[in-house]
């Protein structure tokens, strides 16, 4: 090769890492993501620990990796770029034109979620009520006959089985699994996340307020709402790939509901504040989906003009965000419990035996993964 | 820290491109070294230290050998004791036996030191060439910190003698013709890792995921054929990417791999695999045993044991060694049966199949294992082909038949020997081009995690 070429070569490869290595280095650093819902890293402190085990320079690495200029382009570009190279699988996430499918929450073992079972029992046997459980699949666990079969090592309805079969016996079970696959051709789970939607919730919440003794409202009492139809959720977030077509928020209303609602959010330090069961402020931020019961609490009471003395304890994780709403009508008292936001005993927040009902209400994906579940149950 | 990682990139290289241009020529090698011991520091300052001690014993035996050389008997001991230092270093980093002692000198949990097979047989060499009077024992302890330290070679080599990097180092030629060369060499590196090794491993890992006793042929065939393509396209990526920046620094350094899996006999093969390392064994190791050897027969036997060697250097365990054993044997059971030279393709195809043959032994996880293995790519699992097969097969094999086309030499013969200037001429225009838009894919697909750092065989 001619020796200008040479030069020309080396000044522009130059230039463009000079120019991507600048802007990178001198540009706002913002302190977390739109698009990818998460903070970001922060730039680690140097200590001679640190530097010693070469944790620094990893840290460094992930903090040059989340401020890269252009950070979000150049993911959307990678997910296009590999899921013609090779699978259509990228970070985990399985991409088609339909829907995106979170592989490896099939690929977990039931053990992971022996401990959250103990916990669950532990809890049981403390309270005096009566505990309901219900373990929601994810998209993947009900449309998983689409991905290739050696992907589902150990498919949800198995892990699920295996978390029943671990609860004690006074513990009723929902089998939300069955309902859900049986409902398969509906709009029941979102493309761009693993959540359930409003209508697989309401689904569900017909089995589930039938065994815990109220007759399920029926669905032509409901007015919907379409609130948006920009909805891109967590496996948006983890590719980047606007492929899939966009999903849509609804708001189910009971007509004859009473207006008066009245929403307590309760922080760790014991400030209450005013929460809304439809937060329409969150539809700007990274989290639309968060619309649902607002920002995370760690303990939430809905108090509704129900006139029948009946309160329900929810223990649960953002899969319970918009079944909540349903159980409105029929409750004079709910109150929501986030373990993964609270970081002091229950008990503090709350006296769980004035509530003559619990209803555990956790995605299968969300168990396992943090034992939020079991820190809180132990310290009861 | 690796070469294909946004940080070194977009942030270490730039800055040590600057900083080494800014310097007065002649404190440049200083400069070198003072960015060679950042990088390490980079890696952990353990490593750093480490190296440093390292470097030192070496440097002090060097200079031992060299003193005592004139008495026959007496330089026995600096010599053997500096070798058996070296080879006691590999063995207490690469295997498990020596966590006793890894605990007594303090070495951080998960730490490994980069390179380590390739600094410590370019020490053992250099004590060597000192023994024999074939290189001098260097005054200059920068320069002989640089040979064990300088950061192009440190991770994938070149494994080059002192002399010849002395040579190197002397006859620089820092001028932003060779940096344009250099950026062309150092993005094929990185399109070889990010693209073809990373790709390849993900359908190597799929196929390891299934259970070995269901595995259907086909299965078994794809996921060996990934196997070796992702361990050339690894280690030759590697290579390549610290020959591109030794270039930035005009140094001119040899090529380890002359695309040798395609290659028309297995001898070739076993000559274009990893040259640099082969070399060091025929020159330490197999040479002197060979001018021994009478008979035909055993100089067949000295070469199979260097690339048994050879192997067992690759994993320092069975794997490696099994699979250098039948390297060398294939290459001597040809040299008797094969006296004419093959066709092309067939050629190609036979030494293809006898490399991956020879390769399931190293990627398996044990020899039964890997005979099972072998098992199961003849059909004896009972199936030839399943969905799973189809799905992966019809998920790379864009990816395989690219791959296997570009670790052949033949685009380069056709550049080489093309007679029409024009061909020539548009090649060379597009040239840059390509680089910054390989630079900008490789980029892309590091974006997410900030590195590509999959290393199939720590060496």
């Amino acid at each position: 090769m001619s020796k200008r070429m040479n030069k020309i070569t080396a000044v522009m490869s130059l230039t463009f890492i000079a120019v991507f290595g600048s802007i990178t280095m001198f540009s706002h650093k913002l302190p977390d993501s739109f698009s990818e819902d998460r903070e970001l890293a922060v730039l680690p402190c140097i200590d001679a620990e640190g530097l010693y085990s070469g944790s620094v320079t990893a840290e460094l690495g992930s903090y040059v990796a989340d401020h890269f200029a252009g950070r979000h382009l150049w993911v959307a570009a990678k997910t296009a770029l590999q899921t013609e190279l090779s699978e259509s699988i990228v970070n985990g996430v399985y991409i088609s034109d339909d829907r995106m499918l979170y592989v490896e929450s099939s690929q977990r073992s039931s053990e992971e979620v022996m401990d959250d079972a103990a916990a669950v029992n532990s809890f049981s046997v403390k309270y005096d009520g009566t505990v309901y459980f219900a373990a929601i699949p994810t998209s993947a666990g009900v449309y998983g006959d689409v991905l290739p079969s050696h992907m589902i090592i150990n498919s949800e309805k198995q892990q699920i089985n295996d978390l029943y079969d671990a609860l004690g016996n006074d513990i009723r079970k929902i089998d939300a699994y069955d309902i859900l696959k049986m409902m398969k051709d509906n709009y029941i789970f979102y493309r761009n996340d693993t959540k359930w939607t409003c209508y697989g919730a309401y689904c569900v919440y017909k089995t589930v307020v039938q065994k815990l003794g109220f007759q399920p409202t029926l669905y032509d009492k409901f007015s919907i709402e379409h609130v948006t139809d920009r909805f891109r959720g967590n496996l948006y977030n983890k590719t980047l790939s606007k492929r899939t077509k966009a999903d849509i928020l609804d708001i189910y209303r009971y007509k004859d509901a009473a207006d008066d609602v009245v929403c307590e959010c309760i922080g760790n330090d014991g400030k209450v504040s005013k929460g809304t069961v439809f937060d329409r402020s969150r539809l700007g931020t990274s989290n639309m989906y968060s619309m649902y019961l607002g920002e995370a609490a760690p303990v939430m009471k809905i108090k509704t003009s129900v006139n029948n003395e009946k309160k329900l304890l929810v223990i649960k994780d953002s899969y319970a965000d918009c079944f909540v709403p349903f159980l409105m009508q029929h409750y004079s008292e709910i109150a929501v419990v986030s373990p993964e936001k609270l970081d002091r005993p229950l008990t503090e927040e709350l006296d769980i035996n004035e509530y003559g009902q619990t209803l555990f209400l956790f995605g299968i994906e969300d168990l396992s993964s943090r034992s939020d579940l079991t820190k809180i149950i132990e310290r009861n | 820290m690796v070469y294909s990682s946004l940080l070194f990139i977009y942030g270490f290289l730039p800055i040590s491109l600057l900083l080494f241009y800014l310097t007065p020529k002649r404190f440049r090698e200083l400069t070198l070294l003072v960015l060679s011991m950042v990088f390490c520091g980079m890696i952990s300052l353990y490593f750093l230290v480490f190296m440093l001690v390292y470097t030192a014993v070496n440097y002090g035996f060097a200079h031992m050998i060299s003193k005592v050389r004139k008495n026959d008997k007496l330089v026995a001991v600096p010599l053997a004791c500096g070798i058996t230092f070296d080879l006691v270093t590999i063995l207490v980093f690469r295997t498990q036996y020596f966590t006793w002692l890894q605990g007594i000198i303090k070495v951080p949990e998960g730490f490994y030191p980069v390179g380590i097979s390739f600094f410590t047989l370019a020490a053992i060499g250099t004590l060597i060439d000192i023994y024999k009077g074939r290189v001098k024992a260097d005054g200059n302890i920068v320069r002989f910190a640089l040979y064990m330290m300088f950061f192009p070679r440190l991770i994938m080599g070149p494994l080059l003698r002192y002399g010849v990097f002395t040579k190197a180092l002397d006859n620089r030629n820092e001028c932003l013709a060779e940096t344009g060369k250099g950026m062309g060499i150092f993005a094929k590196g990185l399109v070889k890792k990010v693209i073809a090794a990373d790709g390849l491993f993900k359908l190597y890992c799929a196929v390891q995921a299934v259970n070995l006793s269901e595995m259907s042929a086909m299965t078994a065939w794809l996921g060996v054929t990934a196997y070796v393509l992702c361990l050339y396209y690894t280690l030759s990526g590697v290579a390549d990417m610290g020959m591109g920046i030794a270039y930035f620094f005009g140094f001119r350094f040899p090529q380890s791999f002359n695309y040798p899996l395609l290659s028309i006999r297995i001898k070739y093969f076993a000559a274009r695999w990893q040259s640099q390392v082969i070399q060091w064994l025929r020159r330490y190791v197999t040479k002197p045993i060979y001018n021994v050897c009478s008979k035909r027969w055993m100089k067949e036997a000295v070469f199979v044991f260097g690339w048994t060697i050879f192997g067992f250097w690759y994993t320092v365990g069975i794997n490696g060694t099994l699979w250098g054993f039948l390297i060398g044997l294939a290459v001597v059971i040809e040299g008797r049966l094969l006296r004419n030279k093959p066709l092309n393709i067939t050629g190609c195809i036979y030494t293809f199949l006898v490399v991956i043959f020879c390769t399931v032994f190293l990627a398996g996880n044990g020899t039964e294992y890997s005979v099972r293995y072998l098992f199961a790519m003849i059909g004896g699992n009972g199936s030839f082909a399943d969905s799973q097969s189809f799905y992966l097969l019809k998920s790379y094999i864009v990816m395989l038949l690219v791959s296997m086309y570009a670790a052949t030499d033949l685009f380069r013969n056709m550049m080489l020997r093309t007679g029409r200037k024009k061909v020539k001429a548009f090649v060379n225009a597009v040239t840059p081009l390509i680089v910054v838009l390989a630079l900008a894919v490789c980029t892309a697909l590091m974006s997410y995690d900030g590195s590509s750092d999959m290393i199939l065989l720590k060496l």
